[in-house]
């Protein structure tokens, strides 16, 4: 990873700045009457973020790289003892009973990444095999569900009951909580970040409701940024943003009503909630409730096809885009130089660039330049 | 006021999604937030003034350009970038950039 011949620029750099700004906000922070904890919490996420990011070979100092080169061979070695170790696309030991993890942990959803609010559903047949009693590792999660780049460690909250929620943030802020599935009573957790006085985030929940026949269902549940407030034997979900999806909303009142009739004995309720839309192996009754808002829900509209008005829409969504292709790249980021000008020259068509100070972020990397010289045609 | 322009980049970029966290977690006021974001405004700035020292060049066909608030903006196709160590294609890259001349009075991203 860490060019050893040449020495890169960048990362000591970025090593520079982030030392310059902490030590400079630390008045600043205590002017404020804020802890030198949070400080320190300040440059661990930021110094995090930029390793997760791959755009630098950043490291801590020198010497955690040296370190790390240590580890990798002493890891190299172990491999073929112990079939799992600290790498992030391996599978771990089960880490239920870990309550802490020590290194983060890179969680996959197949969401896109293009509507940070998207709806992602989390089909239940992939989770089964993933989901046994013991609960859910992480690694697990990481190989039914993939998530946009740039995903924040996978935090393990425990529970009343003892189970491990997993709690995940991406890039945008968005908080994703994975439940494990238990056969048994599923309590309702006060998750911290769900606050009466505005969480939003897109909670991912996993949901055992178990059924007096002793099955366990599972569900997979995607709910968009609203509050969840968790009232008893009821879950009320209030919709905060426009963007909730209709099928959020219509499911989740189905669901609600559910409810009370499978937790009869239990003191908590634990959410029972669909909106993965039909084709699942749910209850009749469930499906009856989904027929009812099939109209509303824009899935089933276009996966039917059929219906009247769908037929206007299809050729009309057909001529939207009339931009130029823009997924050549292989990446997602789209190369930017952000930089100042000396001086900018035409000449007819052709174009010439005196550029300084600019940081690039090209194929994924990041380039730094102090001067930059370019011709282009026009 | 040092430019804003070097926020959106990886650098500046996880620092401001560090500073969100911290803000929804209450651990930080948003007046807080910004101190650091200006901070770090100088911190870029300077950095990049005096401690790198490289030089780049490149050659593509232009696309697009613009010139806004004293703010350059070109889109460039099939491009390379030469630096004497390495050299980098892209297909499509974006290029803003702010006044170099007077850097104390701009603060237009």
């Amino acid at each position: 990873m860490a060019s050893s011949t040449n020495t890169n620029p960048v990362p000591k750099l970025y090593r520079s700045v982030i030392e310059d700004v902490i030590n400079d906000v630390r008045e600043v922070f205590l002017d404020e009457g804020v802890d030198e904890q949070v400080l320190m919490e300040l440059k661990t996420l930021w110094e995090n973020k930029l390793m997760q990011s791959k755009a630098v070979d950043g490291f801590h100092s020198e010497e955690q790289q040296l370190l790390l080169q240590v580890q990798q061979q002493q890891q190299q070695q172990q491999q073929q003892q112990q079939h799992h170790h600290h790498h992030h696309h391996t599978q771990p030991q089960p880490q239920q009973t870990v309550q802490q993890q020590s290194q983060p942990q890179q969680v996959l959803i197949p969401a896109s990444q293009q509507a940070p609010q998207q709806q992602v559903i989390v089909p239940d047949s992939k989770l089964i095999p993933h989901m046994n009693a013991s609960g859910m590792s992480a690694a697990a999660t990481a190989a039914t569900l993939a998530l946009p780049a740039g995903v924040t460690p996978v935090q393990q909250i425990l529970t009343n009951s003892g189970q491990i929620l997993q709690v995940v943030r991406t890039a945008n802020g968005a908080q994703y909580i994975i439940q494990p599935q238990q056969p048994v009573v599923l309590q309702q957790q006060v998750i911290p970040q769900m606050q009466p006085g505005g969480v939003q985030a897109p909670v991912i929940q996993q949901v055992l409701a178990p059924i007096p026949g002793g099955l366990s269902q599972q569900t997979g549940v995607i709910i968009q940024p609203q509050q969840i407030l968790f009232t008893g034997n009821k879950t009320q979900v209030i919709p905060t943003t426009v963007a909730a999806p209709t099928t959020a909303q219509a499911q989740i009142p189905a669901a609600g009503q559910q409810q009370p009739q499978q937790q009869q004995a239990q003191p908590q309720a634990p959410l029972v909630l669909q909106v993965d839309g039909a084709g699942d192996t749910s209850s009749e009754e469930e499906e009856d409730e989904e027929e009812d808002y099939d109209d509303d829900e824009e899935e089933d509209k276009e996966k039917d096809g059929g219906e009247d008005g769908q037929v206007e829409e299809e050729p009309l969504n057909s001529e939207d885009d009339v931009s130029d292709e823009e997924g050549q790249e292989l990446f997602d980021t789209e190369n930017v130089v952000v930089c100042q000008y000396d001086k900018i020259h035409r000449s007819k068509n052709k174009w010439k660039f005196h550029l300084k100070d600019g940081i690039m972020n090209l194929n994924g990397r990041d380039y730094v330049f102090s001067k930059a010289i370019g011709d282009a045609e026009w | 006021m040092a430019y804003q322009l070097y926020r959106n980049t990886t650098l500046g970029n996880s620092l401001q999604e560090s500073l969100d966290e911290l803000i929804q977690s209450q651990q930080i006021t948003p007046q807080l937030a910004l101190q650091v974001l200006l901070q770090f405004d100088k911190a870029i700035n300077l950095a990049l003034a005096q401690r790198v020292r490289n030089r780049v060049n490149f050659r593509g066909s232009l696309n697009t350009y613009r010139f806004c608030d004293n703010v350059w903006t070109f889109v460039l196709n099939d491009v390379e970038f030469r630096e004497v160590t390495e050299l980098v294609k892209v297909d499509k890259v974006k290029i803003v950039a702010c006044d170099g001349k007077n850097t104390g009075s701009n603060t237009a991203e």
